[in-house]
């Protein structure tokens, strides 16, 4: 064009437009919920075998086909959840007189091509309204990350401790080095405990080395266990449905809380999504999960948000495959743990499908350091947005997880969780945190404020602690011999719950006093206004209480 | 609606080329790279000289597709690559692996076929892993997975650092860096450049021993 009208060049300008956008390429899954390769809902059941499945016959069925008509379906509802008309099942989602309890029977005998039809027939609005109702756990709570681009154990506990100290019921970390894994771990071990007794840590890396941190005691859950709803996609990771599931069973059979992990683009970005629409491929992850028992699924695209973001309708399937894990009953960390948009209001948008109805994570993994640290690549939302979070849920009364917290609160956690690290280090003989670390740890903003430490000494100590069976009760002993009783208290009675298991129940976690929450002794039980999770009396007066609003008393 | 490969690709195209702004010269759809002459020297064979790294390439590396996702031409992805093992003193080795595109999976069936049991196996779009023999696939000696941020520079250095980790040295790691704002931009390019490259993967093929003119 010779000649640009102004408000075009002004709109060219806006950050939405760095974003990528793509139009629909059917042929190979780049669309989000509504292929013409998708298939229609089916079921053959002959002498309690499911002997078809979506309109193929059990001899065509591929693995995951096979996993999903052997253990997820449940042959005694399946005709009766069959017949029920999508439209109808989806009306059931959102009307308060059907009780969750109803619709979770139901859900174990639909079909992945039932399920997406159903959820095709939701609104964005309708979509909260049955998040809001059939989410497992009442409470709703939050994830975050904990990472920085140096893998700087000091400033790895001390950020724990802010983020537990903040609300975060679960922190999950990862590295820039992979080796530093062991040394990670550590540092949320020792950092969360002390920022709140009883927060949830983890350690996302590769799976064999993650079960053997968390048989060690170093972690407490373990959720980057990947589906996939393809087969090729499933065989790339060097895995099936059955291999899954015996990972899953190894990290029950010591006690360990884990999810598994997957969501809508995953299969288009690797290559192989045999022309299917994201969400369907989605609910096959979902149902593989419910199949092999595994409590709970951290969905909502996840690290793949840049594929259904840049079709039209990916956000709203984002909710969508939300919505589809809780209503077969298990446990959602719900994403918004991913850059998608350089757009801030785009950002808030996706984020409110999941803050305003509330679900068992809203975010499964807030970064709990400024992004330039995130090492996931990057949240939707990082530390410089405490503030804005904060207010959102005082302006319009929701629980996003999250309380008002001092400065000086801040401070201290985060410095006595360096020193207790410090301490840690010096009692294991890892390389040693100096007390100027320490300092520059409980003031940082993140690693720009911040020395580098020195990183192969640091890597051959760390390999050294684990070459020699090292294990969470030795940090539990060196802080108990350097005086932090608390901290090792803390550190101590999360492997003992390992013992006890009760924190494997659905969307488990530990309250202050060691206490499990789940879906078992906090169910969620919305049946419209007046029920279910509400933001009121003592919690609403903590989060109500900024510190920035002015008090009329002081005035 | 259905709509062409090459379509979707001019949308996207032009999407960069908005977001690289108007001082910039929008260069990456103009410039075509050349295909690289590539001489098949048969099945790849595992080598027994422990003075070696091994790099792979995916099916269409060079040839189908032949620059990065920004803009590095193949043939300059390999000479960093080649330079920077050289420099160290060890030899490089070039293999086609023709049955995936993942690129731990390229990574490591390199890393078998080395006679240090060192291997860099390198995707289309400039996604990089340093891997070793006798780890999992999964795992990894250093891991490069933003492919937007792997420039000449890295490259180079990854380059080096294979060829340390093959003289059994134990390198400081390549320095890890992160965009938050990659995903955003290029995960859907990514996707799209990822199709594409799996088109050309033969399933169960064996891996072909490469010459290549820089």
């Amino acid at each position: 064009m010779a000649k640009r009208q102004k408000r075009f060049l002004v709109l060219a300008d806006r950050p939405v437009n760095k974003d990528g956008f793509i139009k629909e390429w059917i042929d190979v899954g780049l669309v989000a919920m509504d292929s013409p390769n998708d298939p229609k809902p089916s079921i053959k059941i002959e002498n309690g075998v499911v002997v078809e499945l979506d309109g193929k016959r059990r001899e065509d069925f591929d693995m995951i086909d096979t996993f999903i008509a052997d253990h997820c379906v449940d042959k005694s509802v399946a005709q009766e959840a069959m017949a029920i008309d999508s439209l109808k099942f989806a009306r059931m989602l959102v009307d308060i007189n059907c009780p969750r309890s109803e619709l979770v029977r139901l859900s174990v005998g639909l079909t992945p091509a039932k399920v997406v039809s159903i959820l095709r027939e939701l609104n964005v609005v309708e979509l909260m309204m049955a998040m809001q109702k059939l989410r497992s756990r009442k409470t709703p709570m939050n994830q975050a990350h904990v990472t920085n681009l140096k893998d700087s154990a000091p400033l790895l506990a001390a950020d724990a401790a802010e983020a537990a100290y903040r609300g975060f019921a679960e922190i999950e970390t990862t590295v820039g080095v992979v080796r530093y894994a062991p040394m990670n771990a550590m540092s949320l071990l020792v950092g969360g405990q002390t920022g709140r007794p009883g927060v949830l840590a983890q350690c996302a890396v590769e799976e064999a080395l993650e079960l053997s941190m968390g048989m060690r005691g170093l972690t407490h859950y373990a959720e980057t266990v990947s589906v996939y709803g393809t087969e090729q996609v499933f065989v790339d990771g060097d895995d099936t449905p059955w291999s899954k599931s015996f990972l899953a069973s190894a990290y029950a059979s010591r006690g360990l809380k884990m999810r598994y992990t997957s969501g809508t683009g995953s299969e288009v970005q690797m290559g192989y999504a045999e022309g299917k629409s994201m969400l369907y491929l989605e609910v096959r992850c979902i149902m593989v999960t419910k199949g092999a028992g595994v409590q709970g699924l951290q969905n909502g695209s996840i690290s793949c948000i840049g594929v259904p973001g840049s079709v039209p309708g990916g956000i709203k399937t984002v909710l969508a495959e939300n919505v589809a894990t809780v209503l077969m009953n298990l446990e959602v960390a719900s994403g918004n743990d991913q850059t998608f948009t350089h757009s801030i209001e785009r950002n808030t948008a996706r984020m409110l499908m999941q803050f305003l109805p509330g679900t068992d994570f809203i975010f499964s993994g807030y970064a709990a350091e400024p992004n330039y640290d995130n090492m996931f690549a990057g949240s939707t939302h990082d530390v410089d947005d405490y503030d804005d979070y904060l207010v959102l849920q005082r302006d319009l009364q929701v629980d996003g997880g999250l309380i008002p917290v001092t400065e000086e609160g801040v401070i201290a956690v985060r410095n006595k969780a360096a020193r207790a690290l410090q301490a840690v280090f010096d009692e294991l003989g890892l390389p040693a945190i100096t007390d100027e670390e320490v300092e520059l740890a409980t003031y940082a903003h993140g690693t720009k404020d911040i020395g580098d430490r020195n990183v192969p000494e640091d890597l051959r100590a760390i390999d050294e602690f684990m070459k020699r069976g090292g294990t969470g009760l030795d940090v539990v002993r060196a802080l108990a011999k350097r005086g932090f009783k608390d901290i090792a208290e803390s550190v101590l009675r999360m492997q003992i719950g390992k013992v006890a298991g009760d924190y494997l129940q659905t969307s488990a976690v530990y309250t202050e006093k060691f206490e499990v929450l789940s879906a078992i002794n906090d169910p969620n039980d919305y049946e419209g206004p007046g029920t279910g999770y509400r933001l009121q009396g003592e919690r609403w007066e903590k989060l109500k209480n900024i510190p920035q609003a002015i008090d009329p008393k002081d005035i | 609606m259905q709509i062409s490969e090459e379509l979707v690709r001019q949308i996207i195209l032009d999407v960069l080329k908005q977001e690289q702004g108007e001082g910039k010269p929008a260069k990456r759809q103009d410039e075509q790279v050349p295909p690289l002459s590539f001489k098949e020297l048969g099945p790849a064979k595992t080598g027994t000289d422990r003075n070696e790294v091994v790099i792979g390439v995916p099916p269409a590396f060079g040839t189908h597709m032949t620059k990065t996702i920004i803009d590095i031409p193949h043939r300059e992805v390999l000479k960093e690559l080649f330079a920077g093992i050289e420099e160290e003193g060890v030899k490089a080795r070039l293999v086609r692996v023709n049955r995936t595109a993942d690129v731990g999976a390229v990574a490591h069936d390199a890393a078998v076929l080395s006679g240090s049991g060192i291997g860099i196996g390198i995707l289309c779009r400039g996604t990089t892993v340093i891997h070793q023999r006798d780890l999992e696939i999964l795992q990894n000696l250093e891991l490069f997975p933003q492919s937007p941020l792997v420039d000449k520079d890295a490259l180079r250095a990854i380059g080096r650092n294979a060829a340390k980790y093959a003289k059994g040295e134990h390198p400081s790691p390549v320095p890890t860096r992160n965009d938050p704002m990659a995903r955003p931009k290029y995960q859907g390019l990514a996707a799209l450049l990822h199709n594409k490259e799996t088109q050309y993967v033969k399933p169960g093929a064996p891996s072909t021993e490469l010459s290549v003119q820089l």
